[in-house]
């Protein structure tokens, strides 16, 4: 197994370290001959059956004492200083890594010598066993040993004093996880052995009740995190209950149980880390409870292992689903069963309203109901009552069922003519026309008796107006030839007689409802135009806003233009008047040496506008009329006291000495790049604010020094120069360090030639060195 | 550690910068040579691998014992030392 480590990868050696309770660490070509070191004398220690529970608590207590892990077999009894002594003796006269492969064999073999006794050949046997399953090696060599304790009964003693030990040991927190769990299954054969011993203990207690809460006592001494503890004894809890049963369990279908059931909580790497030893936990109780041959037992324990071990993804994901899935269907059902009630209830209500709602509108078309009502008023024609006229009237009293059936046959097809109209089909009415009426009642009738119907339908009308709960009304209609539908309504049956020689009698509904579909789509319709109607307001909005900030920024940076260019005429009167010797300059002659050709065009609003703001406002300078070369042009004259007031402005002097041998002054310029600090003020919008500022600093530093590069950063209200050298740095530093420039005190500092390549890449690293505007303008 | 030497003090009380691997606190001249041989010239190569550990103290004191048979105290002497250091300036 020490060989295959050699060969690892680094992510096998990264998981089984981590197996092993090791911090994971990056495996690097330095560390990981200590890490593939130390894995092996963990191995090392494993592969040994025949070292006692004392021994190997006590080599795996202290990872230091790996190095000596091998003395570790000879002395056990030795207290912690001691071991310390001579651990720092043999560390002093210790061989570099590759000789510890040479002198790791002498104790492999000294234990071979020990295992000859009985219990040896048990051992030997489980071996092949191990090594079938190469994926779980270090769990199944792992658990396989622990069995083997629990069964050796001379090993008890020792284990209760290892119990002592691992109490004393004060090691980091991180590690004592998976220590503390070694530390319990070493732990348990004495346990087992006071269960095992002691018939009056199990009389008073269970078996299972006593074995949980030994372990749990002992566990918290040694452990402080609790939430491990937590799950450790809702684990026990569930061993408990399953160490209480009765019956014999047949150890594979323990184990199985036990997979399946505590796997299911299992999300932290802790719980997954110590997996195995509650595994081993459990497979012991059960080992005592069903105690069959120890031979048989243990072949089996070995076969379980393998398969328990190895398909715990499979657990994971294959039953542990399904157990989730059940859970879930289970927990529907529950609910569906503590709320069937109160669901019946709403339905019962909800049917309810459904149903009147239902009725309602049954009730409201059904014209038959009433129009048999008893109550309604009908003027039955009595032969001596000598007014009443049959049809205009009153009713003949054999009539009247004639009269009601022609009122069924038309009221659907009235309804659906209403609905077409307020649904706004083209060209339908909210009216049936006499004509209309008995066309349809002839044709539905198979009667081509005109008269009859004629006869009916006066009948009817007369009913209608003595009805008006029924729902229909008489009309007459304003104009018979037009699609408009207007119309009055009749209530007395004299006014009947008078129209229907004109023909424009109709039967209308005196409420009519609209369907619900158009009422729907009605809304829709309305809705959506308020909300187009609502949208082209909001666009209109937006559009005006935008235009008006567009048209402020507009005029804005009109402002902005003009003020600048008037800045720039100021400043090139000036210096053209000083440098020249001219008392004034020529209009054109400054707006050529402003503006470039290609701009003139553009820019002519701009240069207007700016001339007569100086026109205007500006007292230093007056416009008039000169004959330049014999020509007469505007011509703008300097009239400031001051030759140059910009310049004894900008730099008004030191604040503190710089020069050699002060205090401020640094010996050696470090780097070639330097950083001024408030130079200009944050707020400063002004376009020409670099070209400004390059000026002022070329000005000051005048040709002493050679300048690369100059920018500044508005946000932070810095100017970064580059110089070609680290003295030409020093000398910028010297003449531009605690000196007031425009009423601010500047400070310089030295900036690293990275820091500056970083802010500003595209800078030069040579070439030509800059130089002041006002100069180069002269050139030309 | 009830007290610390004065180069403990001395390493601890400012940023290492490149100082080379001799002014780590249990690192002298043969310690700081062998160092060099195995590549770890500067004292910030031993605070990479150092770090590297994940601060570890058996496993940082383990390797410096592989690495230029440092004995227990000098070991513990350089941990105590970065630690201190990183503990301060980390």
């Amino acid at each position: 197994m020490a060989d295959q480590v050699d060969s690892m990868s680094d992510a096998e050696l990264r998981t089984k370290l981590a197996e092993h309770g090791f911090p994971i660490m990056p495996i690097t070509a330095s560390t990981r001959k200590l890490l593939v070191k130390k894995l092996k004398l963990v191995l090392d220690n494993k592969t040994k059956p025949r070292t006692s529970v004392d021994n190997k608590a006590d080599t795996r207590r202290s990872l230091a004492r790996y190095s000596s892990g091998e003395e570790s077999d000879l002395d056990t009894t030795t207290n912690a200083k001691e071991k310390r002594g001579r651990r720092a003796t043999t560390g002093g006269a210790m061989l570099p890594p590759a000789a510890n492969k040479t002198r790791r064999p002498p104790p492999k073999k000294g234990s071979p010598a020990k295992r000859d006794s009985d219990k040896g050949s048990e051992s030997d046997e489980e071996k092949p066993a191990v090594r079938t399953h190469e994926e779980v090696e270090t769990v199944t060599t792992r658990t396989i040993k622990r069995t083997y304790a629990a069964n050796d009964q001379d090993d008890y003693e020792t284990g209760s004093d290892s119990d002592v030990d691992a109490d004393k040991k004060t090691s980091s927190p991180f590690r004592s996880n998976s220590r503390s769990s070694d530390y319990i299954s070493s732990t348990l054969p004495s346990v087992d052995v006071g269960v095992g011993i002691s018939p009056p203990k199990t009389s008073v207690f269970s078996r299972a009740s006593i074995i949980p809460t030994n372990y749990s006592s002992s566990y918290s001494s040694t452990l402080s995190s609790s939430d491990n503890l937590n799950s450790i004894r809702s684990r026990l809890g569930l061993t408990s209950s399953l160490a209480d049963r009765p019956t014999i369990i047949p150890s594979s279908s323990y184990t199985s149980n036990y997979s399946t059931n505590t796997y299911q909580p299992s999300t932290s790497t802790i719980d997954e880390v110590e997996s195995p030893y509650l595994s081993n936990f459990t497979r012991r109780l059960s080992a005592l409870k069903s105690d069959p041959p120890r031979s048989t037992s243990f072949l089996d324990r070995d076969t379980n292992n393998g398969s328990t071990v190895l398909p715990r993804r499979s657990f994971v994901t294959g039953i542990n689903r399904s157990d989730i899935g059940d859970y879930k269907s289970a927990t529907d059902k529950k609910f569906l069963k503590n709320n069937l009630v109160s669901l019946a209830l709403v339905v019962l209500v909800a049917l309810f309203f459904f149903c009147l709602f239902f009725m309602y509108i049954v009730k409201k078309n059904d014209i038959t109901s009433v129009a048999d009502d008893q109550n309604s008023v009908i003027p039955i024609c009595q032969l001596h009552i000598p007014g009443n006229r049959p049809g205009i009237n009153c009713v003949p009293k054999e009539q009247v069922s004639y009269a009601k059936s022609l009122l069924k046959l038309i009221h659907p097809e009235l309804t659906a003519r209403i609905a077409a109209y307020k649904c706004g089909q083209p060209g339908s009415l909210p009216y049936l026309t006499e004509r209309e009426i008995i066309d349809i009642a002839s044709a539905k009738a198979e009667t081509s008796d005109v008269s009859q119907c004629r006869t009916d339908l006066n009948n009817l009308q007369v009913l209608l107006i003595n009805n008006p709960r029924w729902g229909l009304k008489v009309v007459q209609l304003s104009n018979l030839y037009t699609k408009d539908a207007e119309f009055t309504t009749i209530s007395a049956t004299d006014l009947i007689v008078q129209q229907r020689a004109k023909g424009t009698v109709a039967i209308s509904l005196t409420d009519p409802s609209t369907p619900l579909s158009c009422l729907f789509i009605n809304t829709l319709y309305s809705a959506g135009s308020s909300l187009i109607i609502i949208a082209l307001l909001t666009l209109l909005g937006l559009g005006l806003q935008r235009a008006y900030k567009y048209y402020v920024l507009y005029q804005k940076r009109k402002s902005e233009e003009i003020y600048s260019m008037v800045e720039q005429i100021i400043d090139v009167i000036s210096q053209e008047t000083e440098d020249s010797g001219e008392p004034y300059i020529s209009v054109d002659h400054v707006r050529d040496t402003l503006i470039l050709p290609q701009n003139r065009e553009k820019m002519a609003s701009v240069w207007d506008a700016a001339v007569k703001f100086i026109q205007r406002n500006e007292s230093r300078v007056r416009m008039e009329v000169q004959s330049v070369d014999g020509e007469d042009c505007r011509v703008w004259r300097w009239i400031s006291p001051h030759s140059s007031p910009k310049r004894s402005a900008s730099w008004q002097g030191q604040a503190f000495e710089t020069q050699e041998g002060s205090v401020n002054n640094l010996v050696v310029s470090p780097t070639p790049c330097l950083k001024i600090r408030h130079m200009f003020d944050k707020n400063d919008n002004n376009s020409l604010l670099r070209v400004k500022i390059q000026d002022a600093i070329l000005e000051k530093c005048d040709s002493h020094c050679n300048i690369l590069h100059i920018d500044i950063d508005r946000t932070s209200g810095c100017v970064y120069v580059k110089c070609a050298s680290p003295t030409d740095a020093g000398v910028v530093y010297r003449s531009l360090h605690g000196w007031w420039y425009e009423g601010r005190l500047i400070t310089v500092k030295y900036l690293r030639l990275e820091r500056y390549m970083q802010r500003f890449p595209a800078s030069p690293s040579a070439g030509p060195f800059l130089a002041p505007k006002r100069h180069s303008r002269r050139d030309d | 550690m009830s007290s610390t030497s004065q180069k403990h003090r001395n390493f601890v009380a400012e940023p290492m910068g490149e100082k080379p691997v001799t002014e780590l606190a249990g690192v002298g001249e043969v310690l700081g040579k062998r160092l060099e041989v195995a590549g770890f010239d500067k004292a910030y190569t031993v605070l990479g691998q150092f770090l590297v550990l994940k601060k570890d103290k058996e496993l940082f004191q383990e390797w410096l014992k592989d690495t230029c048979n440092a004995n227990s105290k000098q070991s513990a002497d350089c941990y105590q030392c970065l630690k201190d250091w990183c503990d301060e300036f980390l």
